[in-house]
């Protein structure tokens, strides 16, 4: 492998994300409609806090401790979600609509890839929860390429694009095992591993990832890592507003979430109480590290100037006024490409 | 291993492990041994199956005849588990090769070296084909075709019986074992147990190269 040149990179404003799963459906309809892949989500996005797919993976284990590869396991499909089968013959061509209901065919699940969908925490009327989109981090440190025997997963040069080579895949999973974050997933009829591809053919030809382009909150930023003039860098590096999921995994991402602000508390009185965070700090720190307190804070002085009637570049760049600004260049639209399988 | 004539028998007809000719091939009974975690090719193999026992099949039979023109291998040993299918996340598949030296110069133990490889005749039991793979070290192997060698495995009551075959010699200029007969080879042998989570090289193997001459002498017939 040489020497990554430039990183591709994704910024998600998680104060946006309204949990739609416009970027989900994209992505699936895309990438993971081929047999054997029914139970993928490439993307997916979870309410947190919350166990999430596969189930609970946060306590998985995987990525690295103190540098060193740290032991794991493959999640089942049934802790992903798996995919459930529905009786649309029935209801929908059975004539019996009026009287059979859509339910899940055989075995009714205990999980599913959205399964805590807004539960959150919290008591009343202080509860409180946000959505994670989650993609694959073509991370820097990527601990599913280190532990595959066989070299079967490459990190582009050009671009840091993390991808399984499946002609060298034998589909051992030490990958599935290795990635903390557990978004690789196993193709049982092609007998491989398989996961997000950063939309490599779309992003190859200019066009931004499915799940970016499609998304309707305007959550997700794409660009290079150093494009000082692209949205990555400047909210990354420059006001530091972006951090990434887990760090303490050690394989960094190049995923990075803008942290959630939430309304604040309510007293015992009812009363709005400014004081005290509706998220509770710790849990933020718990999945962005200890920076992410800063980060509120700095959007928070940012939006304080803004209602004084004073410009601030970082709010404009995550309001998104402009769509195509989001890309980092990658704005091309997709109808004016002739695309072609190969 | 002397590995007895059986002339006029053809080598698909050796593909069924209850095969006449199997019957009075005699067997050798082979220890095997997991392999080393130490020796496992990447730093996350390690972490995992650091305190795990590797290489679930401690006992392997072998039996081996040659055509004149192709060499048949008859494995046995016993399994609890029909590991083929593999719908799930966490399923692995039963799976048994051949090692056979490409050179002289070979090393069973590292599986091959770039400049003296090792030629594996894989089964595995979800295709239940053979493969044919080049080993050129730790983490290094690669599969050249998936004609050449021939294998089918049968699980019952509790037992593998694969059978893995392949011509003698191959017209190919990949650095595959050209077999002869009246010389002598080595050969080693790898198992893995997919109840047990065994795939790449967490697997039980037999050790340094075992002794393997394909006799000159015919059999009679029957």
């Amino acid at each position: 492998m040489g020497e990554v040149k430039r990183q591709l990179a994704m910024v998600m404003d998680l104060n946006k994300c309204i949990g739609c799963q416009t970027c989900t459906i994209s992505c699936k309809r895309l990438w993971t409609r081929d047999e054997g892949m029914e139970y993928m989500w490439w993307n997916s996005v979870n309410t947190m806090p919350g166990l999430g797919t596969p189930k609970d993976w946060e306590q998985m284990g995987g990525g690295f401790r103190d540098g060193q590869p740290n032991a794991s396991r493959i999640p089942t499909r049934k802790e992903f979600g798996d995919a459930w089968e529905f009786n649309h013959e029935e209801v929908f061509f059975g004539g019996k609509g009026s009287e059979a209901h859509l339910q899940v065919k055989g075995e009714q699940p205990e999980w599913g890839p959205n399964w805590d969908e807004d539960q959150g925490a919290g008591e009343y009327p202080n509860g409180y929860y946000f959505y994670l989109p989650r993609i694959c981090n073509h991370c820097t440190h990527p601990a599913c390429l280190e532990a595959c025997p066989r070299q079967a997963i490459e990190k582009r040069e050009q671009d840091g694009i993390v991808l399984i080579n499946e002609d060298r895949c034998r589909g051992y999973r030490f990958c599935m095992e290795a990635c903390p974050y557990k978004k690789i997933y196993w193709n049982h009829v092609q007998k491989v591993a398989q996961k997000c591809i950063f939309c490599f053919p779309r992003i190859e030809q200019g066009v931004a990832n499915a799940c970016a382009r499609q998304c309707p909150g305007r959550v997700r930023f794409v660009g290079y890592r150093d494009d000082q003039n692209g949205p990555i860098w400047k909210l990354v590096d420059k006001y530091k507003v972006a951090l990434p999921l887990h760090s303490e995994f050690g394989t960094e991402p190049n995923v990075f979430y803008v942290p959630p602000l939430a309304p604040p508390r309510f007293d015992a009185n009812g009363e709005i109480d400014e004081n005290q965070p509706r998220i509770p700090n710790e849990y933020l720190v718990s999945l962005f590290g200890p920076r992410v307190l800063e980060v509120l804070a700095t959007l928070k002085g940012e939006m304080t100037k803004t209602r004084a009637g004073q410009k601030s570049e970082v709010l404009d760049i995550l309001i998104a006024y402009k769509w195509k600004d989001m890309f980092g260049g990658f704005d091309r639209d997709p109808a004016s490409i002739e695309w072609k399988k190969t | 291993m002397l590995v007895p004539y059986a002339a006029n028998v053809d080598v698909e007809a050796l593909l069924d492990a209850d095969a006449a000719p199997w019957r009075s091939t005699a067997p050798e009974t082979i220890a095997m041994m997991g392999t080393p975690v130490g020796l496992q090719p990447t730093g996350a193999i390690r972490a995992a199956w650091t305190g795990k026992k590797i290489g679930a099949v401690e006992r392997i039979t072998v039996a081996a005849l040659h055509t004149g023109s192709a060499l048949a291998f008859r494995l046995e040993w016993a399994d609890p588990t029909e590991n083929r299918d593999l719908t799930d996340t966490t399923s692995f598949a039963d799976a048994a090769a051949v090692l056979l030296p490409s050179t002289p110069a070979s090393v069973a133990m590292t599986m091959g070296a770039p400049t003296a490889p090792v030629n594996a005749w894989y089964w595995r039991s979800d295709a239940d084909g053979g493969r044919h793979v080049i080993g050129e070290g730790i983490g290094a192997s690669r599969t050249i075709d998936v004609e050449l060698v021939r294998a089918r495995g049968v699980w019952k009551e509790g037992r593998w019986q694969v059978v893995i075959a392949r011509a003698l010699r191959i017209d190919t200029k990949e650095p595959v074992a050209q077999l002869e007969v009246g010389a002598k080879t080595g050969f080693a042998v790898a198992v893995w147990d997919g109840a047990n989570s065994e795939r790449g090289g967490i697997k039980a193997f037999s050790g340094d190269w075992r002794e393997l001459v394909l006799d000159a002498t015919k059999l009679a017939r029957g």
